[in-house]
């Protein structure tokens, strides 16, 4: 026992001190390279990654439950996962630079280092997970209306059962899926819309692009649905 | 050295905001050959957006008014960028038009300052709902050529 108890000592260490290594190991070159991304521009790309996986699993969720559904919401999720694709390759941070938030493996100290590079909000899949919210993920345009929900939950924190925080709060019948869907497209375009001021141009025209694309959802959703909800 | 940066910045503003007319007035004459091959509830949405073109004109017209610039002129005629014979082609010409709607608001997006880019945005919403309607189906970038932002993968 007390030798087991020493490996999961050493194993907890290695993987607090890993890293930091990482860190200060690449601080040398982060001096030297000057920053492709000025730093509001790293905080919004990630709350706007984080608000695209999220949807994607939402998608998941709604497809898996409901096969009816899927076929018609495929084409929507494959132009969030365009979307996706597109938010991330303008997200390049120099490494240990101050810009940097807590990487989503601060969430979880004592699991695997590999944990880190599960998005906030699968990590809720299949288990309505209340109590553990994304935090990673902006807690802005989470709440399913168009308005600017600042204010509405606490920081971090979402209203549970009023706020669909990740695909373990999505609704299990097709009915239900469409408006819980369009809720959402509805909340993510408002919340790129309340953060186009804060960033460079070239990705305040990227997020208005994607706005747009996640309000024709709205409609397309409707038509998906097939039974013409509203 | 501020001065020249606040006049960079409107002369900016302004050569956007004529972009932006540039395109509305191209869909307020393109929506009159929309109109002219559809029937029924397409004729209706064709007259809907045709409309929305003319307030959103008007609109840009007043800005760059108040901003003391001589709004562009609508040209007499404009080249459709195809034949338009056919209810098939009249939809397509709708959509060419709100996607270089789309587009020319996006120039807005990428000005300095929160109103004016909330505004270009919320224009390029409207106009990619238009543009999906007669679409039939949505695109992933609104207001960017087709294959503009597609990833390395194909």
């Amino acid at each position: 026992m007390p030798a087991d108890r020493t490996r999961r000592a050493v194993l907890v260490a290695t993987a607090v001190s890993l890293p930091l290594l990482a860190v200060s190991g690449c601080k040398g070159v982060g001096a030297l390279a000057a920053p492709p991304s000025p730093a509001p521009d790293v905080a919004v790309l990630r709350s706007a990654i984080a608000a695209e996986e999220v949807m994607i699993a939402r998608y998941d969720a709604v497809m898996t439950r409901s096969a009816s559904l899927a076929e018609g919401l495929r084409p929507l999720r494959a132009e969030h996962r365009q979307h996706l694709a597109q938010l991330r390759s303008r997200l390049i941070v120099p490494p240990g630079s101050a810009a940097a938030p807590p990487s989503p493996s601060a969430l979880s100290p004592s699991g695997p280092a590999s944990h880190g590079q599960v998005p906030a909000g699968q990590a809720s899949h299949g288990q309505a997970s209340h109590g553990q919210a994304p935090h990673g993920q902006a807690p802005h345009g989470q709440a399913p209306h168009g308005q600017a929900p600042h204010g509405q939950a606490p920081h971090g924190q979402a209203a549970h059962g009023q706020v669909p925080a990740g695909p373990g709060s999505v609704p299990s019948g097709a009915a239900a899926a469409i408006p819980f869907l369009q809720a959402a497209e509805r909340a993510a375009a408002a919340t790129l819309l309340h953060q186009l001021a804060a960033v460079s141009p070239s990705l305040a025209q990227l997020m208005a692009s994607v706005a747009a694309s996640e309000a024709t959802h709205v409609a397309a959703l409707t038509a998906a649905g097939g039974t013409g909800q509203a | 050295m501020t001065g020249t940066t606040a006049q960079a910045t409107a002369a900016a503003k302004v050569s956007a905001l004529q972009a932006a007319l540039r395109a509305e007035n191209a869909a307020v004459y393109g929506y009159g050959v929309v109109g002219a091959h559809l029937t029924g509830t397409a004729l209706a949405a064709a007259t809907s957006d045709w409309i929305a073109h003319q307030v959103a004109r008007d609109s840009l017209e007043a800005m760059l008014r108040s901003s003391g610039s001589r709004p562009v002129a609508a040209a007499v005629a404009y080249r459709l960028p195809h034949p338009v014979h056919t209810p098939a082609a009249a939809m397509l010409l709708a959509v060419t038009l709100e996607d270089k709607v789309a587009a020319a608001y996006l120039g807005l997006v990428a000005l300095p300052g929160a109103a004016i880019r909330e505004l270009g945005a919320r224009a390029v919403i409207a106009a990619a709902i238009r543009a999906a309607s007669w679409r039939g189906k949505t695109v992933a970038f609104p207001g960017f050529a087709a294959g503009a932002l597609s990833p390395a993968s194909r």
